[in-house]
């Protein structure tokens, strides 16, 4: 039955005729979810490549990572007329392994939201249920791969981007450890805790693209890659009650099934602590800002992107190229960055947070030293309605604690789906120490026994798959 | 000038900034390069496009260690570069990859020579960071070439040691040399290989530093001089009418020769300085740090002060053979080729050798525009030339001929001095015959001339003389060719 | 945040805000700052700050332009997503 689905997907790209008919099929279906921002899968024909498992097969790349011949809008108005003249080097490897580009897909601007409604350009529906947001940043990603439109996309986790509308969608999310995927070629946000990662409707591919991607690269001297030992995941930490409050009851049962589930699975589930997690949010956030305040310095209307074409002057240019170029969202980052970074509040704020990050580190580093992985709650409440009044952009940040650790840690995380609770998916997220990304693949594959990831029912007519939709 | 001297302490610092010589920009692999066709050394990362990332060039950083350690800074154990946050239409990411609490290099010093004495000059920091695009305004609309933005610059920042524009001058000039002998800067300021910003305070006697004015735009070592001395005689005339001073940043203007105001302190920039996290620190290794210093070269003040007591050499001679590093090798390399080096006459070696290469070689190269170091001279054929003229074989006329004929032909001196015939005529009987034969020749002229020998008057024999060269193609010994010829005369009478 | 450091920032970020933005923007840093605010309570002075999670150093490039390769052949493409060009130079406008 799986095998079946993956020769599917091997056969979209195959011939003339059969790209034609997937493409109309996306366009079709995309209608209704508003994945893509822009879908083409003949503008850069797949390479000949060596017979490797991800040959033929397609994939969607969120439009902040690179693609010669693609757009680079990052969804923001700013840079929605940019051509990009190079390929992102995770996206090159991509395309040596034989993969094939078929189109950009939405965002948050520039990386920044929970929901993907902080797009410029286009609305992003969850294919479970439209009214809801597919989640963020990486949304568009998510909802392609959810409403069967490719088997896996390249999305970029900083605080969650990842893992967040991979459990709002039903469907595996990995965040790699920082430095083992080249960022170069990601738009940058908040380079010390961004990374690019993959969502998709397998494990098994999620590891493929994983591995094809994972190498250090001469353009990104922030990577690096290091031999963990093997070892066998017997141990799960698990959040004390105190630090998982707050879960919508939908969420809490599902928590609590994936814990049960994971003893009669056979693993040692034990209480850990991370005292650190109250101050997450405050500490990843005043980085993430300082970070991006000077990594959007450089749109101001001059070499690239959005221009005020009646400024009179280079300062009011700049000035008003941002205005126009920026959403609420990013200006609101912007200024936050640049403010905790000034003299005077730098120490405060940026420096301070920095010294928690560190203690967060050392959290982490005991925690290891007593469990293998630690799981938690991807996101306290499954998908939630467009312009929720429950959930305010504020709200939205502070639910980003349990994702936003593994960014400051630096270390990888899975999320994965684990049931599916008032007709939408609910996903939980597994953490390791750095470079132990196949203990998360391992054990996420033995809890596929007790549950398998499904599409939404309108998937299925074009390919069954009722019990779940893994490759092999 | 004097009642500013004895009235008031004058305190400069200077910022320099100079490009390392290096194949390849700093933070990508564009070629680095002068005066190529606009936006054409270019590429997403030095463009700051979206998404790029910088990927340091080892080259530079050698340099900059280089640099450091000859300045004899503290290096730092973790170096680390941070982001300068500032908005400029020529800046592509709108901050400036630069270095602030974890310098390259800190604490340091340098020596040079002013007039007769060693001043020094404490060096506050060294970093390393990228150049800025070029921005020509034009009417209404400024344009914009980012060629030279990512281009290594490294700065030099000193402590307000030196005191007036005349000794900064001097400083700015002897800085030039000494990157050149590192071979890490061609030391260009027209081309802007090498610029600098200066600082400087007046105050009384023992008031310390007094508040600081910050002066820019000074192309040349000239405007240096020009815009200090300036803004020493403004601030002494605030000063004495009580005036304060205001702390700013002034631009020279080149064309008033004054200094005018740029902006106040209260719009100064908050730079917003913190850890790029796009690049990793750089640790050095005790390999690192020896592989630096087993490239360190003798500087421009030790050389001049070791060929001061080594060869005897001072004044217009000294500065000459030291202003270049080539020029100053290629002299030793000379000198150590002639044998009579270290005889009595060696300091007469050194002479010539100074003689020649600042007279007829110098002339040479300019006139071919070529340099010491890619002309067909080579230190070898120079030494043998001298020793040619020392050892009598051939006279200075001859030696500038065949010199000519080296940078020509690509040949070695003696070589040339067989293939065309040129050597000396020692032999004294070969000369008489010659002598005799201009006498025959000219019969009346020599029995006026014997007349005039006779009567203690030798001028005339320089007809003669001229005649004999013409006739032996210049290569009669001159001076046995005199004596022969006044022999000869004597006899006559 | 008062409107005057909101202002300073936006000029520093090279923003001009028009007043609505500025209300809205600086009730929301405002609840922002309050929330970093919760930094205080716990104790890291001892810490040293962790700008980067990577722990190799002393990454470096050759200086080669070969480097550069799948970069380079470029130029042009680079330039054609300028706004305003003139002879290969990009063009803004200045005050005369
Ligand atoms: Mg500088
Ligand atoms: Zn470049």
């Amino acid at each position: 039955m799986f095998r079946e689905r993956k020769s599917y997907w091997k056969s979209v790209l195959k011939s003339q005729e059969k790209i034609e008919e997937y493409a109309v099929a996306v366009r079709h279906t995309d209608r209704r979810i508003g994945a893509f921002l822009e879908f083409d899968p003949q503008r850069v024909p797949p390479k000949a490549a060596e017979d490797s498992p991800l040959k033929g097969l397609p994939i969607a790349v969120k439009d902040n990572i690179a693609v010669e011949g693609f757009g680079l809008s990052c969804g923001s108005k700013m840079l929605s007329n940019v051509r990009s003249p190079y390929t992102a080097t995770a996206v090159y490897k991509l395309q040596e392994a034989g993969m094939g580009i078929v189109g950009k897909t939405n965002l948050d601007e520039f990386g920044m939201g929970s929901s993907t409604d902080n797009s410029a350009l286009l609305r992003t529906h969850n294919p479970w249920d439209t009214s809801r947001v597919a989640g963020g940043s990486s949304g568009g990603s998510a909802a392609a791969v959810a409403a069967g439109l490719v088997p896996a996309a390249l999305g970029s986790d900083t605080g969650g981007s990842i893992r967040q509308p991979a459990s709002f969608c039903g469907i595996y999310g990995l965040k790699p450890t920082y430095g083992s995927v080249s960022r170069f070629g990601l738009v940058a946000y908040a380079s010390s805790l961004e990374g690019i990662g993959v969502v998709s409707e397998s494990l098994s591919l999620t590891r493929s693209i994983f591995k094809t991607m994972r190498d250090e690269d001469q353009h990104d001297q922030t990577t690096g890659l290091a031999q963990v030992p093997e070892k066998p995941v017997k141990s799960i930490g698990v959040l004390a009650q105190t630090h998982i409050e707050g879960l919508s009851p939908a969420l809490q049962r599902a928590y609590f099934t994936s814990i049960d589930e994971f003893k009669k699975l056979g693993y040692d589930i034990q209480e850990v602590q991370l005292p650190t997690l109250d101050y997450v949010i405050p500490a990843y956030y005043t980085i993430a800002s300082a970070e991006a305040s000077a990594n959007l310095a450089r749109y101001a209307g001059i070499r690239y992107g959005h221009q005020n074409s009646l400024a009179e002057d280079p300062q009011e240019l700049m000035e008003s190229s941002r205005d126009e170029g920026f959403g609420p969202e990013v200006k609101l980052r912007i200024l936050l960055g640049t403010y905790v970074l000034r003299s005077g509040f730098q120490e405060q704020y940026y420096i301070r947070a920095q010294k928690i990050r560190t203690a967060l580190r050392s959290d982490f580093d005991a925690i290891f030293r007593s469990v293998d992985l630690l799981l938690s709650p991807t996101f306290p409440v499954q998908a939630f309605q467009h312009d929720s009044s429950d959930l305010d952009q504020f709200q939205q940040k502070l639910a980003d604690r349990f994702t936003a650790t593994a960014n400051l840690a630096g270390i990888p995380a899975l999320a994965f789906p684990v049931a599916i609770e008032d007709g939408l998916p609910a996903g939980m997220q597994l953490m390791a120490p750095m470079h132990a990304e196949e203990m998360l693949f391992k054990t996420a594959e033995t809890y596929q026994q007790a549950f398998r990831p499904v599409l939404p029912e309108f998937v299925q007519p074009t390919i069954s798959a009722p019990q779940g939709v893994d490759h092999e | 000038m004097s009642s500013i001297e004895s009235e008031y302490r004058t305190f400069i610092g200077i910022e320099i900034h100079i490009q390392l010589t290096t194949n390849t920009k700093v933070f990508c692999s564009c070629p680095v390069g002068f005066g190529e066709e606009p936006n054409t050394n270019v590429c997403p990362i030095c463009l700051g496009y979206p998404g790029v990332l910088p990927a340091l060039n080892e080259e530079a950083l050698f340099k900059a260690y280089r640099v450091a350690t000859a300045l004899n800074c503290k290096l730092s154990s973790s170096t680390v570069f941070e982001r300068k946050n500032y908005f400029y239409p020529d800046m592509p990411k709108n901050y400036q990859i630069s270095q602030y609490l974890h310098p390259i290099g800190m604490d340091g010093k340098i020596e040079f020579p002013y007039h007769d004495e060693v001043r020094s000059v404490r060096i506050h920091d060294v970093h390393l960071e990228e150049d800025a695009g070029k921005m020509i305004h034009a009417g209404d609309i400024s344009l914009i070439d980012y060629n030279r933005a990512g281009t290594p610059l490294l700065e030099i920042v000193t402590e307000p040691d030196l005191t007036s524009g005349d000794e900064t001058e001097a400083f700015i000039q002897y800085f030039r040399r000494f990157v050149r002998y590192l071979e890490v800067c061609d030391g260009n300021m027209e081309e802007g290989s090498l610029r600098c910003d200066a600082n400087i305070s007046l105050n009384y006697p023992g008031g310390g530093l007094g508040t600081k004015v910050e002066v820019k735009n000074l192309n040349s070592s000239r405007f240096v001089r020009l815009a200090l001395d300036h803004e020493r005689q403004r601030q002494a005339k605030l000063l004495t009418e009580g005036s304060p001073i205001q702390q700013e940043t002034r631009l020279w203007n080149e064309n008033r020769d004054i200094t005018v105001v740029m902006r106040r302190k209260e719009e100064s920039h908050d730079y917003r300085y913190f850890p790029e996290p796009d690049l990793p620190p750089f640790r050095p290794t005790p390999e690192y740090l020896e592989s630096v210093h087993k490239k360190n070269v003798e500087l421009p003040l030790q050389r001049m002060q070791r060929f001061k007591k080594d060869y005897g050499l001072e004044g217009e001679a000294l500065s000459f053979l030291t202003e270049e590093k080539s020029r100053a090798v290629f002299f030793e390399a000379t000198l150590a080729l002639i044998p009579e080096r270290n005889s009595a006459a060696g300091n007469g070696a050194a002479g010539e050798v100074y003689r020649w290469l600042s007279g007829d070689v110098l002339r040479h190269l300019n006139r071919s525009h070529l340099s010491l170091e890619t002309s067909f001279l080579t230190p070898e054929r120079f030494a043998e030339l001298i020793s040619l003229i020392n050892s009598g074989r051939i006279h200075g006329k001859i030696a500038k001929q065949i010199l000519h004929a080296v940078f020509v032909e690509d040949k070695d001196p003696t070589r040339l001095l067989e293939e065309k015939g040129l050597e000396q005529i020692t032999d004294p009987e070969e000369i008489r015959s010659l002598v005799k034969k201009i006498i025959t020749q000219n019969p009346a002229a020599a029995t006026q001339a014997a007349a005039q020998v006779a009567a203690g008057e030798n001028k005339v024999v320089g007809f003669f003389m001229g005649l004999l060269m013409k006739a032996s193609s210049g290569r009669s010994d001159p001076q046995l060719t005199r004596s022969i010829l006044l022999e000869e005369f004597s006899k006559k009478e | 945040m008062d409107t005057r450091e909101l202002y300073t920032t936006a000029s520093l970020a090279q923003l001009s805000l028009s007043d609505a933005e500025a209300e809205t923007l600086s009730r929301e840093i405002s609840r922002m700052l309050e929330h970093f605010a919760r930094m205080r309570e716990i104790d890291v002075d001892s810490l040293e700050p962790t700008t980067h999670t990577f722990s190799k150093v002393n990454r470096l490039r050759t200086d080669a332009k070969e480097n550069g390769e799948r970069l380079s052949h470029m130029t042009d493409s680079l330039l054609h997503n300028a706004p305003e060009l003139e002879d290969r130079f990009i063009v803004i406008p200045n005050v005369l």
